[in-house]
């Protein structure tokens, strides 16, 4: 599914110039549960932007499903991104000011689906999270946890291929922690890719393989059993 | 998606109650500001334009060569003539004629101000709307009356028991009332309660000597007939009937015709007596609708700014979420439209409720045609520029955001973007600081021109009107009696007060060898005694001359210098008036210059001589009780008038109202200029909100380093003061350009002194230093750790 070879980027102030990610290149395929590690400052947040679609590599080659993206611009991006991938956020990231229902369906927005069908399946998503009784609540009248299941709903309503995660249990304890990463491993076996950064060990073990970063380079995979 | 804008849109206002109030609030008051001058500028420029026949329509003027507005008025046979000579190309020719009357029937009686002689066609040619009645029969014969919808219920309740009433006019004719015309609109020049045919003064002595000035003549040019071609052969048709009298008394003036539609911005003389407006002050009006909206504009797209900044995490997962710029763009354009939306509904809202007041203001009745276009239009209009406008830049601001430093909330408003807006409140202080420097310099002109020696004495003077025949009948007993009294210290019978009527005629003067323009005044003896004038050579008039009524005259010290004289050689020169007299008069007394007309004009020469033209009783009371003596005036005025009711008004009111259309301007402008203070100030508070959220954490680190309260006090309003000071130094030049060209309209100009220009920066950076500490002060206040942490 993707497959990005010899990726660079480059941040740049007005006179240091640090390398985020430096000719890395890696694979992940249909189906897989991938956790990326490392310390802070190695690369992992870049690496899920770029892999999100949300930046664009200095240099090398990043394929999506077949097809090279690595200098599509912004709205060609956006349009591949909103159909094919969801995002979980480690601080939840929804709208302060929309209810439950109304951050759920957001995506659904904006690739244009009616609005009885956005309904639908908003609901159905909301159900399958356990929060639909939470619908017209406020994020701020929720707890962590179900903050973080709001924003997964969100992430999968439009039923993405991929959904990247970074740090998804970053703000939750580890009981609330623990019901995300079993939804996580939930959508994953139903055929969902996922790309997981994260710092925690005890999370990644939920993962089939954890690349392991620093200073912008892979320094060892692990396939777990 | 437009639902989900509206809603989002809506709890970001509701979530920052206080910024959404100045955020709206603001702009309301922008926007009530610039529909008032809306509503203002539309009644202008609306002007008789609801007169059916109008673009044939025209005023005939007379013009001089050396007198820069023309004369309105002509006399009675002008209009007979004019039909007479161009048959083919004037198809209407019709009198109207300023009076006044008195209206009896019963036991009741009424002075009407507003009453109009008019020919019989005056309500074909104008389309004042009637009631009752026909257009070509209600003034047919000279015994038909025509009343306002206003002035027949005033008389009988309601208009259909006015209808076919008698009514007396001046005690004399009995009249019938044929026809009731719905009230005058405001936006007409001419303006009535009553007409009556003037077909009943025709016959009389005065109504048919050509040079006199009696009345206005209107014409209704023929379709094809060209208003410009007829002009130029008024010349040959002003000599065929005046050619005699011009050469005889020197005059020289040919006929001009002005459209209906800009009667009302000619420049006139004060002593026309239809409604006039000044284009200038429109202008002035619009520039400063146009600079208040610019501020209330500025203020909206700062606001909108800083507000969109704490929005970045939102704008940044809607781009995660797959929305691209436009849909953003189009968000935010929106939430302004509709922020424009609300203040607009709630200027409306504050328009009507102040809708009286603001009458009061501009001194006469304004309505807004809520059921007509223009209205509508101005308010889209606004609604899509301003929504617009101010919506696009944090628009195209935020959308330009990458996602990734939006939802890190890392967006910095960057150097070249704090310039922006840094450039805005400079342009928005600037204006600010030039209304207030025209404020005070309009101001302190009024007050030097309220101030300044008139040279004559103007308090505890009453000037009661000769108007009606009574009192003109028994102006010399009225005039006894009040000497007789005890707090009248004198009384003179004159053809214009101060401030009041002064014709122009031309004299021969010994040794002059062309003829002489000069103002003049009739007056009897105790003229020079009333007004408390000086005589600076020579004497006044005195009774022991019996000669003095047939044969001096008096000048002003003007008029001497104009002539060549000094104050004495003047003495005993001859003159004569080449209307007025047969045989020249001796001038036996110069007073000293006093300001007769409005101090807008210059001095001008003076005669002032003893032969008949009286128009007002100048009464100088004793100092003491003001109530008793005017008691005292009304005895005996209703002893000589008995009908008519007392009328009078002070010497120093009337200045007041030769100054009214300023002192209107002056408090226009002030009001306005404070309104743009309050808006720019609310917009400087969003800015010193905004900073001092901002620098939270650079004021934490400060105050743990040891800064003081008042050094961090310092260092915010500093920066927040420093626009505000290039505004300042931007404003003052244009200020000073402005004003001094604005002086240049008054005779008497007070200095624009340094001081001027001071006391608008203070008072401006007064204001503004307030503005900024509210929120300075809480910032620099507020403990070190609380806003570590929140980092």
């Amino acid at each position: 599914m993707i497959k990005i070879t010899n990726l660079e980027k480059f941040y740049r102030t007005e006179e240091v110039e640090t390398i985020a990610l430096n000719k890395l290149s890696m694979e992940v395929n249909t189906g897989e549960f991938v956790a990326i590690m490392g310390p802070s400052g190695c690369g992992k947040s870049t690496l899920l932007n770029i892999l999100g679609m949300l930046d664009d590599p200095d240099a090398g080659s990043y394929v999506f499903n077949g097809t090279e993206i690595a200098h599509f611009n912004e709205r060609k991006r956006a349009d591949l991104r909103k159909h094919n991938i969801g995002f979980v956020f480690q601080s939840f990231n929804l709208i302060d000011e929309l209810t439950v229902f109304e951050n759920v369906e957001l995506p659904l927005i904006y690739t244009g689906v009616s609005s009885a069908d956005r309904v639908k399946r908003v609901e159905e998503v909301l159900d399958k999270m356990q929060i639909m009784h939470r619908r017209n609540h406020y994020p701020q009248q929720l707890s962590g946890g179900q903050q973080q299941r709001v924003a997964i709903a969100r992430a999968v309503v439009n039923k993405p291929k991929l959904i990247l995660a970074d740090e998804p249990t970053g703000n939750l304890d580890s009981s609330n922690g623990n019901e995300v990463m079993e939804l996580l491993t939930d959508l994953n076996e139903q055929g969902t890719t996922i790309i997981m950064v994260t710092h925690s060990e005890h999370d990644a073990r939920y993962s089939h393989r954890i690349i392991r970063l620093l200073d912008g380079q892979t320094v060892m995979e692990n396939i777990m059993v | 998606m437009i639902k989900n804008y509206i809603k989002i849109a809506w709890r970001n206002l509701y979530k920052s109650k206080m910024f959404s109030l100045i955020h709206v609030f603001g702009l309301t008051i922008g926007i009530t500001v610039c529909m008032m001058i809306f509503v203002y500028i539309m009644n202008e420029f609306s002007m008789d334009n609801f007169h059916k026949k109008g673009k044939q329509i025209y005023r005939v003027m007379r013009a001089f060569p050396d007198m820069k507005e023309g004369i309105p008025y002509l006399s009675g046979p002008y209009a007979l003539a004019l039909l007479n000579d161009f048959p083919g190309d004037i198809k209407r020719a019709v009198r109207v004629q300023g009076s006044q009357g008195l209206i009896s029937f019963g036991d009741q009686s009424f002075v009407e101000k507003k009453l109009y002689n008019a020919d019989a066609d005056f309500f074909n040619l104008f389309s004042f709307k009637l009631l009752k009645g026909d257009a070509s029969q209600v003034l047919k014969d000279p015994s038909n009356i025509v009343l306002s919808e206003t002035t027949a219920k005033k008389y009988f309740g309601s208009i259909d028991k006015a209808m076919g009433q008698t009514l007396t006019l001046n005690k004399q004719k009995q009249m019938k009332v044929t026809g009731i015309s719905r009230d005058v609109p405001a936006n007409s020049h001419l303006n009535f309660d009553v007409v009556v045919p003037i077909s009943n003064y025709t016959k009389e002595d005065y109504f048919n000597v050509w040079i006199n000035n009696a009345m206005y003549t209107y014409v209704q040019l023929d379709e094809h007939s060209n208003a410009a071609q007829l002009e130029k052969k008024f010349p040959q048709f002003v000599k065929k009937y005046m050619g005699e009298d011009m050469a005889k008394f020197g005059f020289k003036f040919t006929l001009t015709l002005t459209p209906l539609k800009d009667i009302y911005f000619e420049p006139s003389s004060a002593f026309d007596g239809v409604k006039h407006g000044d284009k200038t002050v429109v202008y002035i009006f619009i520039s400063i609708a146009a600079l208040i909206l610019l501020i209330a504009c500025i203020n909206f797209t700062n606001l909108s700014t800083i507000r969109a900044v704490e929005r970045s995490k939102e704008v940044g997962l809607r781009k995660v979420l797959g929305a691209l710029k436009n849909h953003l763009v189009l968000q935010f354009i929106g939430e302004s439209m509709l922020l424009t939306i609300i203040s607009c509904a709630l200027s409306v809202g504050i328009l009507m409720a102040a809708m009286p007041w603001y009458r009061e203001l501009l001194g006469y009745h304004v309505s807004v045609s809520w059921n007509s276009a223009p209205i509508y239009l101005f308010l889209i209009g606004v609604i899509l520029v301003i929504g617009f406008l101010a919506g696009s830049y944090p628009a195209f601001f935020l959308s330009a955001f990458s996602p990734i430093q939006a939802l890190k909330g890392k967006l910095r408003l960057g150097k070249s973007g704090a310039f922006f807006r840094q450039s805005l409140v400079v342009v928005q202080f600037s204006i600010t600081v030039l209304l207030i420097i025209g404020t005070i310099v309009i101001m302190k002109q009024m007050s030097f021109v309220k101030g300044k020696e008139l040279g004559y004495d103007k308090e505890q003077v009453v000037i009661v009107p000769i108007d009606n025949d009574d009192i003109y009948n028994h102006m010399g007993v009225f005039k006894k009696e009040l000497e007789n009294k005890a707090g009248v210290a004198s009384v003179s019978l004159m053809s214009g007060e101060p401030g009041g009527y002064y014709d122009r005629h031309l004299f021969d003067v010994e040794g002059q060898h062309d003829r002489f323009p000069s103002r003049t005044e009739f007056a009897d003896f105790e003229f020079v005694k009333t007004l408390g004038l000086k005589i600076v050579a020579g004497r006044d008039f005195s009774p022991q001359f019996v000669s003095d009524s047939a044969e001096a005259v008096l000048i002003n010290e003007t008029a001497a210098k104009k002539l060549g004289f000094t104050a004495q050689q003047a003495i005993g020169k001859q003159i004569k008036n080449t209307v007025r007299d047969d045989k020249p008069r001796r001038v036996v007394g110069v007073v000293k210059d006093y300001n007769f007309l409005s101090l807008k004009e210059n001095l001008d020469a003076l005669i002032i001589s003893p032969a008949m033209d009286r128009r007002v009783a100048v009464i100088k009371l004793k100092a003491g009780d003001l109530k008793n003596s005017l008691a005292t005036i009304k005895d005996v005025y209703s002893e000589v008038a008995p009908v008519y009711p007392f009328n009078y008004s002070f010497l120093d009111q009337k200045f007041d109202t030769t100054y009214k259309t300023d002192i209107r301007q002056q408090t226009m402008l002030a009001i306005f200029s404070g309104l743009a203070i309050f808006i720019a100030c609310l917009g400087l508070f969003g800015l010193a909100s905004f900073t001092a959220v901002k620098r939270t954490k650079e004021i934490g680190v400060r105050k743990v380093l040891g800064s003081s309260v008042p050094n961090i006090l310092l260092l915010l309003s500093g920066d927040l003061l420093k626009p505000v000071a290039v505004a300042t130094a931007i404003a003052i030049p244009l200020g000073y350009y402005f004003m001094n060209a604005w002086l240049q309209n008054f005779a008497y100009k007070t200095p624009l002194q340094w001081w001027v220009f001071a006391a608008a920066a203070l008072i401006t950076f007064g204001i503004a230093l307030l503005t900024i500490s509210v929120k300075s002060l809480n910032a620099a206040l507020a403990n070190p750790v609380r806003s570590l942490r929140s980092e």
